[in-house]
Parts: structure tokens; sequence; C-alpha cells
């Protein structure tokens, strides 16, 4: 299958998305970093329509949000630990002040500020998972914005590969971070193995400058994250047989192809693979959230196929 | 387009030039011209498409499929060939298109082609075929079902040589289709349930599924009979990876042969315990049960799961971290397995679990230093020798040179 390069519509729209610099911590941190404090803490909800909140569906939840025309938060802030209700969490725009857990009904451990929780009963708080994605791999690419002389660059670089009978590129690799680039005659350079975006980032850099000192005006423009790839186990077996039947609309499963089932989520847009011994790959994005949130979605549902037919 | 010609029967040379028709001439004289042969539709369609769809039908003869299927291909055909996903694809791809949309069609009527025949069909390599299937998935927005195994067992079988009596096949080989049918839709049935069908290639289970089905029929004459030569006696190709599912079946009935009470005197191997298939078969929701390690009631955390009973096991889950597996799964299970009377036992048994979890291959690689850094902000000041280390000395420079004559 193909790398989905498009963007994915954000569902919610950080200040500055590009100027924040995500440090690879717990994901409580990632929330923290990534999206600013809400602005306004809304204590009266007497104005606020809760009729659409019975079916928690992903759709429901953006379109009532986009309503309410909250700048909402996908996840708490830090004060929050992610390992939580996510439901809870999702329908929040508040931070819990005491940083307590927030039980699925909400209401006795966050004071003042309740947050909004749906009606109809949800999964408990163990429903959710405890696992975090791992991130394997981030492809970014970056414009030099010179001609270059390929093999010139062959040549003179040690960590070097040339073969323009093979491919139209040089292929370059550093010990760190461990990556590999591919520099093209136009000045254009991609960027992959990176296991984090300032990784990416910094790596990137680090090929310019071997270009640079090569004696190229090598500039550094537009750098951007293409792909993340990301890895994780939920620890238990799946019956994909069984997944391909409830989820035909967006799952593959062609055991004559490929082992595992592909399953094209459509929000966030990613692209995961899920293996009979529980373990996930998620790829397509573009953002590390959308990793987590595709994650998330797909939790549940693999939770209802735990035990065989 | 059509001449009516006298020829000589005997020479071959032409007596009497015809008439030019038409199709109102040939209607006239009562012979029905089908649309699609005349001028009319040709016009229509651009060549490409015409040899495609001409390819879609020739297909579709081959392969023996009822009348219906053509159409719903070719129309499959046209629609994903409009589309810019496909019009600009080679010829190749095109033709490829072609197969997928047969391949589509049966799979929706259940229909048990595998992706392997109509690659060997077109000569298609698989790589590209399943490249071509998914986009076609994909743009056409198709919902493609699995393929069911049962509806495979039966075609497959068919296509064995083991039921006619022919001088090629020695008696001992010769078998009643359906008992054959029956006992290995039981096998197979017994491989689903016991993971080893799901992620793998289907057809190779099902030729080890009925072999073992097949010497399980009439075990004193064929236990001696090797796969090989079973599948060279029925002409039916040997995949290679058959002779895994083989090994993994007959492991999962010996571990069921050990719970059945009359066997357990017995000494069995793996080829004695073929003569038991039948009953192993009959009993084997139970035998299942009890013969692997179950999943215990502790370890169900989540209320939210619903189905209540613990049924073949899957692994244990009460250590809630995750990243890498910390120990094997069979320590794990044996640590977790319920506190019952039948403890002990289901201490030395192995979990029902997929056999790629039961023997990992790959060994997990320590994460490089760098990867947990969390203060990296990607700005960090790049040290000038660092980046030298990765430039050539001139003298070096020279050496190449010289080496390479650039």
């Amino acid at each position: 299958f193909k790398d989905d390069f498009s963007t994915s519509p954000h569902l919610f729209t950080p200040v500055d998305p590009y100027d924040v610099e995500l440090p690879i911590q717990t994901t409580e941190d990632v929330s923290s970093s990534q999206f600013n404090q809400p602005k306004e803490l809304h204590t009266d909800f007497s104005s606020v329509d809760l009729s659409f909140l019975p079916d928690v569906t992903q759709d429901n939840k953006e379109q009532s949000l986009s309503e309410e025309g909250h700048e909402t938060q996908k996840e708490f802030d830090g004060s929050v630990p992610r390992n939580e209700d996510r439901v809870c969490m999702d329908e929040s725009s508040l931070p819990c002040p005491d940083g307590t857990l927030p039980s699925p009904e909400g209401s006795e451990v966050c004071p003042p500020m309740t947050p909004m929780t749906p009606v109809t009963p949800v999964t408990p708080a163990s429903g959710s998972s405890d696992i975090v994605p791992q991130l394997q791999n981030i492809v970014s690419t970056v414009n030099l914005a010179c001609r270059l002389d390929l093999k010139n660059i062959a040549l003179r670089a040690r960590n070097a590969e040339y073969n323009p009978k093979r491919f139209a590129a040089v292929i370059m690799r550093i010990r760190e971070p461990r990556t590999t680039a591919l520099i093209f005659s136009s000045g254009k350079m991609v960027c992959t193995g990176a296991k984090s975006e300032e990784q990416s980032r910094l790596a990137a850099r680090k090929y310019a400058r071997v270009v640079q000192k090569l004696g190229f005006p090598a500039k550094f423009l537009d750098f951007k994250i293409q792909n993340m790839v990301g890895s994780c186990d939920v620890r238990f077996t799946i019956r994909l047989e069984g997944l391909v039947l409830t989820h035909q609309q967006f799952s593959s499963y062609e055991p004559e192809l490929f082992p595992g089932l592909i399953y094209r989520m459509v929000k966030p847009r990613i692209v995961l693979l899920i293996f009979v011994s529980g373990k996930v790959v998620l790829t397509g994005a573009k953002e590390r959230s959308e990793i987590y949130e595709a994650f998330e979605n797909i939790y549940p549902i693999l939770k209802g196929f735990k035990k065989p037919s | 387009y059509a001449q009516q010609q006298l020829v000589c029967a005997a020479c071959g040379c032409v007596l009497a030039e015809g008439l030019l028709t038409t199709t109102y001439t040939d209607e006239e004289h009562l012979r029905e011209v089908a649309y699609s042969q005349s001028t009319g539709q040709k016009e229509q369609l651009s060549r490409c498409l015409q040899r495609g769809i001409r390819r879609v039908q020739d297909l579709c003869k081959v392969l023996q499929l009822p009348a219906v299927f053509e159409e719903t291909a070719v129309s499959y055909f046209q629609r994903a060939l409009q589309l810019p996903a496909f019009r600009l694809v080679s010829l190749e791809k095109k033709e490829l298109l072609g197969g997928c949309c047969v391949f589509v069609t049966c799979r929706q009527h259940n229909w048990p082609l595998t992706m392997g025949t109509i690659c060997s069909l077109l000569y298609a390599k698989q790589e590209l075929f399943a490249s071509v299937f998914l986009s076609l998935q994909k743009e056409l927005g198709l919902s493609v079902p699995a393929l069911s195994l049962a509806d495979l067992v039966k075609t497959h079988l068919s296509s064995f040589q083991l039921f006619q009596p022919t001088p090629d096949v020695p008696a001992p080989f010769l078998e009643d289709k359906e008992k054959l049918v029956a006992r290995t839709m039981g096998i197979v049935e017994l491989a689903s349930e016991t993971w080893l069908v799901t992620g793998r290639h289907p057809v190779p289970v099902v030729t080890a599924a009925a072999f073992l089905a097949w010497q399980s029929l009439q075990p004193r004459a064929r236990l001696s009979c090797p796969l090989a030569r079973f599948c060279r006696v029925a002409g039916v190709d040997l995949p290679p990876p058959a002779h895994l599912r083989l090994k993994e079946l007959l492991e999962i009935l010996l571990g069921m042969a050990s719970q059945l009470a009359w066997l357990r005197g017995f000494d069995l191997d793996k080829r004695t315990v073929v003569k038991h298939v039948g009953d192993l078969l009959q009993h084997r929701v139970f035998l299942l049960k009890n013969a692997f390690c179950q999943e215990g009631g502790e370890e169900q955390q989540d209320a939210a799961s619903g189905q209540g009973s613990p049924e073949e096991g899957t692994p244990g889950q009460d250590s809630a971290g995750q990243g890498s597996p910390s120990s094997p799964p069979v320590a794990q299970e044996k640590k977790s397995c319920p506190l019952s009377g039948k403890r002990q036992r289901e201490a030395t048994l192995r979990p029902l679990l997929p056999p790629c979890l039961i023997h990992p291959r790959k060994r997990l690689r320590p994460a490089a230093p760098s990867t947990s850094d969390p203060a990296l902000t990607g700005d960090e000041p790049i040290s000038d020798s660092e980046i030298e280390q990765y430039l050539r000395s001139p003298e070096e420079i020279r050496a190449f040179r010289k080496a390479k004559a650039w």
C-alpha cells in the first residue's frame, strides 16, 4: 500500500503548530506542549445544548465541539495523566485542578468545572488502554534550494552511495541520529529512520551541513514531516476474520497477500496493520497525535475480538 | 463486415464473392448479430477498452463462471478504466486489472477463486496483482468478502484425482469424495479454531488437512505415504507451507489426544495419532478446552469485555506494561493460569496461541540511546568535527579518483 502524503484535517488547531517542540516523554507532556491552555474556563453550562450527548461518536464530538466554538482540547493538559478514561477527557475542555483521575461520570471528582460527560454508560476506566504506540520511523523532506552535483558528493563524502543506474539520488547515512537521507540533484532531500520529529529535524540539518561543507550553498527550507510510523502491542490475539466481517468498509484482510489486516481509518486518516499476534502498526500520520488518536480508536474495536468466536 | 462466400471444400478456392451485408440485411435474413459484434459498439469504445473487455470475457469462460459474473466483471472493468488511477497505467497493469475485476466478482458471489489461480492464469507477479487489487478495492469502494474456507475446501478437493479409479491411481489411494470432504472440513475448522489459519495462505492449510483426512480414513494402508507422494498421485501442487501446516496440525492433535481418556494409555506420536483423528474431531470442543492452557478469570480486568466465560486461551494480560514483552508468553501463561484443580496439568500445557507467538522469531532490538532523549529540540548546535567525520580527506579523494577514474 502506498504511503499517503495528503494532509489530514486537524481536529483541533493549536495556536502555533509548527513552533511546538514535542519532548519525547510520556504523552501527558506531549499533550501539554502541543496544545495551549484553554483561554476560557466555562463554569456555567446553562446555555450549553447537551442534547447531542448520548451518542459518543467521533463525528458527534467534532460536530458538537465545532458548534460550541470551543477551543477544546483533544487531551488534557499535563495536570491529568493520560491513561484515564478517554471519553471523559475528550468531552471535557477543562483540566482537573487536583490532578486526580476523574471517574467516568466525572462530576464528583472535578469540582465546580464539571466536565461534559456523556449520559450513556461508558466503558470504565480500565477499558481505555494503558498502551502508548511507540514511534518507529519518521519521514521528512527539506529543500536545500541549490542544484547539487551528485557525483561530486559521492566522491567526497564517506557516508554516501550513488548508483545512478539504479536510483537517481545519493544515499547518505549518519550515525547519530541513526538515519538515511536521499539527496537529489534538484536540491531536495528526504530523511528517513528517525524516531521522533526532533531527531528527524536534527538529522536533516546535519545532512544539510555535510552538503554545505562539500561546498554547496545549501539552505534549509520547507522542512516538513511527511509520514510517521508507530507500533504497539495490545497483548492479546485477534480474530482477523471476524474483524474484517464487522468492519468491512474499512478493512482489507487478504491472507493470500499479507498476513495482517489493513484497516483504513477515516478519522484520523491513518492506515493500521493489525496482526493476529496483537501487534499493530500505524502509519500515514503527519502529527504524532494522529497515531495516538488512531490507536485509541482501534483499541476498543480490537478488544471486541479478544476472544475467539 | 460480413461476407458470404462460396468456397470449394476440397481446394479452398473462392468460387463466388458474397454480398456486403448490413445489420438490416442480416436481420431480414433472420441472422442475429449481437450488438457487441456490430460496429456500433466498437465505435463507442476505445481499442484498449475493447481488448480489456475481451480479456475479462475470456477469463470468465476459462473459469467456467456463470454469465452474470461476466457482466459484473465487465462493468467493474469499464468503471475502473475511466478513473484516473487506472487510465494511464501500463498495459501490463491493465491486463491485471481485468483479472482483478473477475476475482472481485467471484469473491462477491462467494465463488472460491484464489489469487494464486488468477495470477497463474494471467502469468502475473503476485505483488503487482496485489497492488492492483488493493487499488481497485479502494478506488471503486468495493467490499470484497473474505474467502470462504469451507467453499475453498470443496473446490480444492474437486481437483484431487482420488475419487475415480484410473490407471495412475493405485487402489489404496482411492477415497470416497463425501467422506474426504467432510473430514477435511472438520480438520480445517479445527485449524481455524487453533489459530493455524489466521494470517496464513489458505491453500496449504487445505492441502495439509486433506492429506491428514485421507490418511486417517484408512490409516493402516496410508500412514507410510508421505505428503509429497500423496500430492503427486492426486495430481495437485504441493505448496511449500503445507509441510509446516501439517506439522502444526499434528502437534495440536497430539495435544488433544493427551486428554482423551481411552488414549492416555497409548504413547502416541505424530504418526499414530492419525488413526484417532475421527474421535478427536468428534470431541474437539471438550478436548481443546482441556488440552491447552486457558485464560483465567483474574486476567479479565475489564468487565466491559462482555464475554464472560474463558474460552480458548488468549495470552495472559496480568501485567499492564507495554513495549517489549519481559518474559516469553509461555512463562507468563503458566503464572497466570487459574487456580483450579487442573492447575498442575495446565502448568505443563502450552497456551492456545498463534504459532507466531509461541515461537517468536524476532528478537527485540534495544532502542537506540538517542531515541529516549527527552530534551531533544532538533535545533541543537552541530559541531564541525561531527560533520567532518563524514568527509573524505584529500588523500582519500585522490585514491578514489585514481581507482574509479572519475
